[in-house]
């Protein structure tokens, strides 16, 4: 038999189509390998005379997705009076996805399809036994969700989180897009359940410092970060945040609103107890000289100011990276005047601000001027009896779809935009709410309607991303193209909100390294497969949930996590998982592939 | 009217200099950050828009890039990488070759090697043509008096003709402008009286420049301003007092006094603007086409030839002086023949005259859009989309 092989370069820039080209030639009975460059257009009459001089009987097509190629090469194998069928694909996107040793997995495509034996057949990943605990990293909703699954299945599950409390950004939220349920209803329930779950290990304030081990069998170092409160002991009874002098911005209001260094995140936090902060604590930061002050109070006594940072290991099966999101940082970008107008605020920070357990309370209020006696400054505060805005301009794709920042489309922000304007509207008597928005990705069930109804709701909805807010004695302006009225438009506003962007969580990389896990370009982690294997990693027993895989909504989050909780089960009750799929072993996929090809 | 599309209007525009306009998605953000879209002149969205739809006579018979003084906050903003204000720059060039009857700037825009080509013909042939008068009726070792090289008598009769032929073709391709722009639209009307009402404009805006002022930085527009009053100021002095600039060797200060000025200014602004093209100051000079190089290093080419033949002449070596004139009429005439009406000189007129003409189509539009308020169409509100 003669085999003709012909590579397409439409695939990864990782794969060296040279070095795949020069294996390719050493094939038993391959007679003719060509190149053919990025982006052809075989034309079916040269390649029928070619196969015709070769007399070839094979052909095999290399390429990231070679079926585009492939009629060509059948109407030529035709033409040349060949068996039509004698077309063979080497697809390396579908068999490869991305992730390391691109080229050796091409080669060994490549191999297969020579030999006419289906790669998948051939490049069986060995199975290794499974330990039955699961790591979930992230106690979002996405973790949350996958633990649930999980543990109410009867297995165990570790949830490692690095803030004080359980909920993720969800349990910042006050409704949710596009059905406007209050995000608290849906997510406390949850969160209260992996509170008192008694397969769940709940390991709050806690980091992953350092992952070994295989697949089914891996050894997690978890730093547990010193909480300085017994949480057995702590009944939440707020003494010691009373008593505590110092103040600084809460991370959990994004900013907008103060909390003490002895804190509760939020009221329904989980589990429901007081922490120290160290880095704002005058007793820790003084080593031990100074204040105090909350021990000295405390009730039940469970303050422990000189509690150092553990460790724990555990052992665990497979591994759920469900690290979520941060938000670009919006003072990056210029012309919006986020970081220098008061009332210039990120989407997060109105989350905050409409949230009804917020720091005003759910009111909608613009900063206003106060002094502050301590610090003996003006300075811009949020007060719940403040001045509702007359008019709020929200504006789209703030950082998303633009190459100076990220290049992808945040995909929540056009739905969070317009909830905000029906927040606005609802809240405030007469108010004007201006939307500026490129396109409006309305893409989920529900959500176009939801567009329709916020637009019927007397928002002014302006297609055209504004590019400035200036500030003029006193007065924001916004100015922006109307494209559908084909005018330049500027709107004095009161209020301005950013949507900015989402971008993967501090510490993904690190994360990826310690597991060997690619990540993307833009730093978010990799599938296995966009469409067959959207969950899975190239790290056998490593799976992703939710936004750290890509920027993701609610419910697409939740039904990610439940589809790797049913991925973790599968290896659990197989009592096997698959090894690493990153190495394709050559010499043992070219030796499988010959045993079959002779049966 | 039926409305053709010309599906590759964008490969023809990259011929002159745009490069990414496929790339514009249309978020508006240049349309918002330039300090001179205002309505009804909305840009440079809008452009990229009817580019890439492809719509050339509604391009022909657009005003906005010459209303674009390319400072480039729009490319530098645009998420997109799309170069907005290099597409508008592109666009002045691509018009400046529509509103040439002659097709000579189409030539020149998109083949440099036939613009270099042309000038050094006209040069050769000027050299020639003055050379060959100068040996018959005159000494090459005398500069001025009866048996000059070159008497300035002659050379004043050809500046002449040469400025009329080359007003006669901007003349024409100003009047093809004009049709374009606002003679063969149909959707709005120019009353007569508008043309005496708004014409004071042309002349405000040929002198100050002001609307270049309104553009984020001031230096740009000071250069520009330097040049084209230096500019001006020689022309004058040339058109109308030849004779006592040349006659020497005295210095007659009151003509000398403003060529000296009007020579610094010219020589300072060009190598500002070389300068800045060579090291990219700012967007504007970040893509330079080749034409906007042959411009500058003409320009300073004849500038310093002038200024050389001056000071020989001064200093008493007349056999240099008549060489150094010979070779600066040999970098004059091209310049003036090639660039004013087919090149980048051009926008001398087009400039005003596209601030005109924006007056005199935004009046217009005004009056429609009055009449139809009038009648009940049209909502002065935003629209609730």
């Amino acid at each position: 038999m003669k085999i003709g092989v012909f590579l397409c370069h439409s695939g990864p820039d990782s794969i060296n189509y040279e070095s795949v080209a020069n294996y390719a030639r050493n094939l038993p009975e391959v007679d003719l390998v060509r190149d053919i460059g990025p982006r052809p257009k075989p034309d079916p009459n040269l390649l029928a005379e070619e196969i015709r001089v070769r007399q070839l009987d094979r052909i095999v097509l290399g390429a990231s997705s070679p079926g585009r190629l492939k009629p060509a090469f059948t109407r030529a194998m035709a033409l040349a009076g060949r068996d039509p069928t004698e077309v063979r694909l080497a697809s390396f996107r579908e068999h490869g996805g991305g992730g390391a040793n691109l080229t050796e997995r091409a080669k060994a495509i490549v191999a297969c399809a020579s030999r006419g034996v289906p790669f998948s057949l051939a490049a069986v990943t060995e199975l290794m036994p499974v330990n039955h605990a699961t790591l979930i990293v992230g106690a979002g909703v996405g973790g949350i969700q996958a633990a649930l699954e999980i543990a109410d299945a009867g297995e165990k599950v570790y949830l490692v989180e690095r803030t004080g409390t359980i909920g993720g950004h969800m349990a910042m939220f006050d409704k949710t897009f596009p059905t406007l349920d209050c995000a608290a209803c849906i997510l406390t329930p949850k969160m209260v359940a992996v509170g008192q779950h008694e397969s769940i290990e709940l390991l709050t304030y806690s980091e992953v410092q350092q992952i070994t081990g295989e697949p089914g069998a891996y050894k997690a170092t978890i730093l547990k970060k010193a909480r300085r409160v017994d949480p057995k002991a702590c009944v939440s009874c707020g003494v010691c945040a009373e008593v505590c002098p110092t103040r600084v911005p809460s991370e959990f209001d994004c900013g907008i609103a103060e909390r003490r260094a002895v804190y509760m995140p939020f009221p329904q936090a989980v589990p429901n107890v007081f922490l120290v902060d160290e880095a704002s604590c005058t007793y820790v930061q003084s080593g031990g000289k100074k204040c105090g002050a909350c021990a000295k109070k405390c009730p039940k006594g469970c303050i422990n100011l000189d509690e150092a940072d553990g460790t724990i290991e555990v052992e665990v099966g497979n591994v759920i990276l469900a690290t979520g999101y941060d938000v670009l940082d919006a003072r990056r970008i210029e012309g919006y005047g986020c970081g220098k107008l008061p009332n210039v605020l990120t989407s997060l920070e109105f989350e905050r601000l409409t949230n009804a357990s917020g720091p005003t309370g759910g009111r909608i209020v613009m900063k206003t001027k106060q002094y502050n006696k301590r610090r003996k400054v003006d300075e811009w505060v949020l007060s719940a009896d403040g001045e509702p805005p007359r008019s709020v301009a929200i504006i789209h794709c703030v950082g998303s779809r633009d190459s100076r920042y990220n290049a992808y489309c945040s995909r929540v922000c056009c739905m969070y935009s317009l909830k905000f304007a029906h927040l606005v509207k609802e809240k405030i008597e007469g108010a004007e709410c201006y939307e500026f928005y490129i396109d409006m990705r309305a893409f989920g069930k529900g959500y176009e309607e939801f567009a329709e109804r916020i637009k019927s709701e007397g928002a002014f909805v302006v297609r055209g991303r504004t590019a400035t807010v200036t500030e003029r004695d006193g007065q924001m302006y916004v100015k922006g193209e109307d494209m559908l009225r084909d005018s330049v438009v500027e709107f004095p506003v009161d209020m301005v909100i950013l949507a900015i962007g989402l971008v993967p969580a501090t510490g993904t990389r690190e994360l990826a390294a310690m597991l060997r896990v690619p990540v993307e370009h833009d730093g978010w982690f990799q599938e296995l497969n966009y469409n067959g294997d959207p969950t899975e990693t190239e790290r056998g027993g490593v799976f992703v949930a939710g936004a750290c895989h890509a920027p993701k909504d609610i419910p697409d989050t939740v039904a990610q996590a439940s589809a790797v909780a049913a991925g973790v089960l599968k290896s659990i009750s197989r009592g096997k998982t698959v090894s690493s799929r990153a190495d394709v072993n050559l010499s043992s996929v070219e030796a499988r592939a010959k045993t079959l090809q002779v049966q | 009217m039926a409305i053709r599309v010309n599906p590759k209007l964008i490969e023809d525009i990259e011929q002159y200099g745009a490069e990414e306009v496929s790339n514009c998605y249309h978020c508006g953000n240049c349309s918002a950050v330039c300090p001179h879209s205002a309505d009804p002149f909305i840009f440079p969205r809008r452009s990229m828009r009817t580019l890439q739809m492809g719509l050339e006579s509604k391009l022909r018979s657009s005003l906005e890039p010459w209303l674009c003084y390319y400072c480039g906050q729009c490319s530098e903003q645009c998420p997109r990488e799309a170069e907005p204000g290099e597409t508008m720059m592109s666009l002045r060039r691509w018009l400046t070759s529509r509103y040439d009857f002659t097709a000579i700037s189409h030539l020149f825009y998109r083949s440099w090697k036939a613009e270099v080509v042309a000038i050094v013909a006209m040069a050769l042939l000027t050299g020639l043509g003055f050379a060959l008068y100068g040996f018959s009726s005159g000494d090459i070792n005398t500069y001025d008096g009866p048996t000059a090289f070159l008497q300035s008598p002659a050379v004043h009769v050809f500046d002449w003709t040469m400025a009329g032929v080359l007003t006669l073709l901007l003349l024409v391709n100003s009047a093809r402008m004009w049709w374009f722009t606002v003679g063969s639209r149909t959707d709005i009307r120019v009353p007569l009286l508008s043309y005496v009402k708004r014409a004071v404009s042309l002349p405000s805006h040929f002198f100050t420049q002001k609307r270049y002022a309104q553009c984020g930085e001031k230096g740009p527009w000071l250069v520009h301003l330097v040049l084209m009053l230096s500019y001006v100021m020689m022309f004058t002095l040339i058109m109308f007092f030849l004779h006592e600039v040349q006659a020497g060797p005295g210095i007659n200060w009151n003509v000398h006094a403003f060529g000296y000025i009007a020579s610094v200014g010219l020589i300072g602004a060009t190598v500002v603007m070389l300068r800045g093209r060579l090291k990219k100051s700012r967007p504007g000079n970040k893509h330079s086409h080749e034409t906007d190089w042959i411009f500058l290093v003409l320009l300073l080419y004849v500038a310093v030839t002038g200024v050389t033949q001056h000071v020989l002449h001064r200093t008493g070596f007349d056999l240099a002086a008549n060489i150094a004139y010979l070779a600066h009429m040999m970098g004059v005439v091209p310049m003036l023949v090639l660039e004013v009406p087919f090149g980048k000189w051009s926008h001398l007129a087009y400039r005003p005259l596209a601030m005109f003409f924006s007056e005199l189509v935004a009046d217009a539009l005004r009056e429609n859009a009055r009449v139809t308020t009038q009648v009940g169409i049209g909502s002065p509100q935003p629209a609730r989309v």
